[in-house]
């Protein structure tokens, strides 16, 4: 009888062990978050497992994920190294992992010294590519259109950064809340604020839902309306750069191509131009729209009046002048 | 006849530049002030006027406010944080509908001026030459 419970109870844990990866565990989005930090996705799921399962074996944990037994040593002596698991001494081996936010932290923390040993070694770097003499001659710069592919959310971003830093007259930005929500939670919207260059931004977007625009003053923003949407995504840099995305936001992978093409920046300036002249501004309610175009009408009213008043001085003067010269 | 004394009387040319995307009126004005002797250039719109601002000095700029692209609030904005904006004698020359805090705020930054659209054209005159004299 007691041996019969031990056994049930050994099956329960087993299959809630196996069980924890199973796709409709929440587990798994926990485990993809996770890769973000620098993690591969078997080493976030060791991780998670001994965060939840607790202390155990590498032939436990082995079993349980399904993980060959060789690459479960590597994957432990890998996150040991990061900080993120500890091993318990005794024989065989035990291991349990650092509590999630502790081990956040030292995710980012690595991440962050990387970073800072990335840009201390710059200098050292450049000054040893210094030292190595030029050997070819120097080629004059090609004139020729640049195209370069973007694959993935971190090229795209780090070249729309680069754009937008270095941008010294306008920035035009078209696209869907649901194409820009990717760069949610990144620099994009701030360097976007704090941009010197005219800024000009025309999106889809409802006023009762939070967007990712919201930051930036309504006067740059501008609402696409659904009889002009189209499925375009493209920002374009100082009337010289642009970059347009190829796959859409329901494809997973991003995909996106930057030129200097002054044909492709030309004809997307274009389009852009015409849609924003029929766009309104997000804020602007159907009523200020119609106000709108009342000041227009009068503004054109006194700009008529006031040509008008020139143009009268001048017949005058004209006038004056013919008579003056018949009389001579 | 010193020039202080020449812009008194309105005799010293002067050279203007007019920011005005309004072809139609640039080119009926540029008629007038010509037939009064003074030298006009003309921006039809605002990027020209800026690049043309910063390369030539003129005794008084004629700003329209409302042009498409680039406006003349964008041209105040470029000159304000170069620090520029207080070096030229700038006349916001405007048929917007713009309240007077509005423009007393644009003096305030440092816009030397404003004259509203309509306006006499020996009104006008006069302004010019009144300011060009200040």
């Amino acid at each position: 009888m007691s041996q019969m419970n031990i056994t049930n109870s050994m099956t329960v844990t087993e299959t809630v062990e196996e069980g924890l990866f199973q796709s409709e565990n929440p587990i798994h989005e926990l485990n993809r978050m996770l890769v973000r930090y620098d993690l591969t996705p078997n080493q976030a799921k060791v991780y998670l497992f001994l965060s939840k399962i607790g202390v155990k074996t590498a032939s436990e944990i082995s079993k349980a994920l399904k993980i060959p037994r060789t690459e479960t040593y590597h994957l432990l002596s890998t996150l040991q190294q990061k900080g993120i698991i500890f091993s318990v001494f005794g024989k065989p081996t035990k291991f349990n992992a650092v509590g999630l936010e502790e081990s956040l932290e030292i995710l980012v923390n690595n991440e962050k010294n990387r970073i800072n040993e990335l840009d201390a070694g710059k200098s050292t770097l450049i000054k040893l590519w210094n030292i190595i003499p030029k050997y070819g001659e120097d080629e004059e710069e090609t004139q020729d259109n640049k195209f370069q592919s973007l694959q993935g959310r971190n090229s795209i971003l780090v070249k729309l950064e680069q754009m937008i830093k270095e941008s010294k007259e306008n920035i035009l930005v078209l696209g869907t809340e649901a194409d820009f929500k990717r760069f949610y939670f990144t620099e994009f919207t701030e360097l976007l604020n704090k941009t010197k260059s005219e800024l000009r931004i025309l999106t889809d977007h409802t006023p009762d839902t939070p967007h990712i625009f919201e930051s930036v003053s309504p006067k740059k923003v501008k609402k696409i309306e659904d009889k002009n949407r189209e499925d375009f995504c493209f920002i374009i840099k100082d009337d010289s750069e642009v970059i347009f995305f190829i796959s859409n936001n329901k494809v997973k992978d991003m995909l996106a191509v930057w030129t200097d093409s002054q044909a492709f920046v030309t004809t997307l300036r274009s389009l852009f131009s015409l849609m924003w002249k029929k766009s309104h501004h997000i804020n602007e309610t159907d009523a200020e729209s119609l106000l709108g175009s009342e000041i227009t009408y009068e503004h054109r009213l006194r700009e008529i009046e006031q040509e008008k008043m020139i143009l009268s001085y001048l017949q005058e003067n004209f006038k004056i002048l013919e008579t003056g010269g018949k009389k001579n | 006849m010193s020039k202080t004394e020449k812009l008194k009387e309105g005799l010293e040319n002067l050279e203007i530049l007019i920011i005005d995307d309004n072809e139609q009126i640039t080119k009926m004005l540029t008629t007038f002030l010509e037939l009064k002797e003074h030298k006009c250039t003309i921006a039809n719109d605002g990027k020209e006027g800026l690049s043309i601002i910063k390369e030539n000095r003129h005794d008084v700029i004629l700003l329209d406010l409302a042009m498409p692209e680039f406006d003349g609030y964008s041209v105040i904005k470029d000159l304000e944080e170069s620090n520029e904006l207080k070096d030229h004698k700038i006349i916001v020359f405007t048929a917007s509908t713009i309240t007077q805090d509005e423009l007393d705020e644009l003096v305030k930054r440092g816009v030397t001026s404003y004259i509203l659209k309509p306006i006499d054209i020996d009104i006008l005159h006069s302004k010019l030459i009144e300011i060009a004299n200040s």
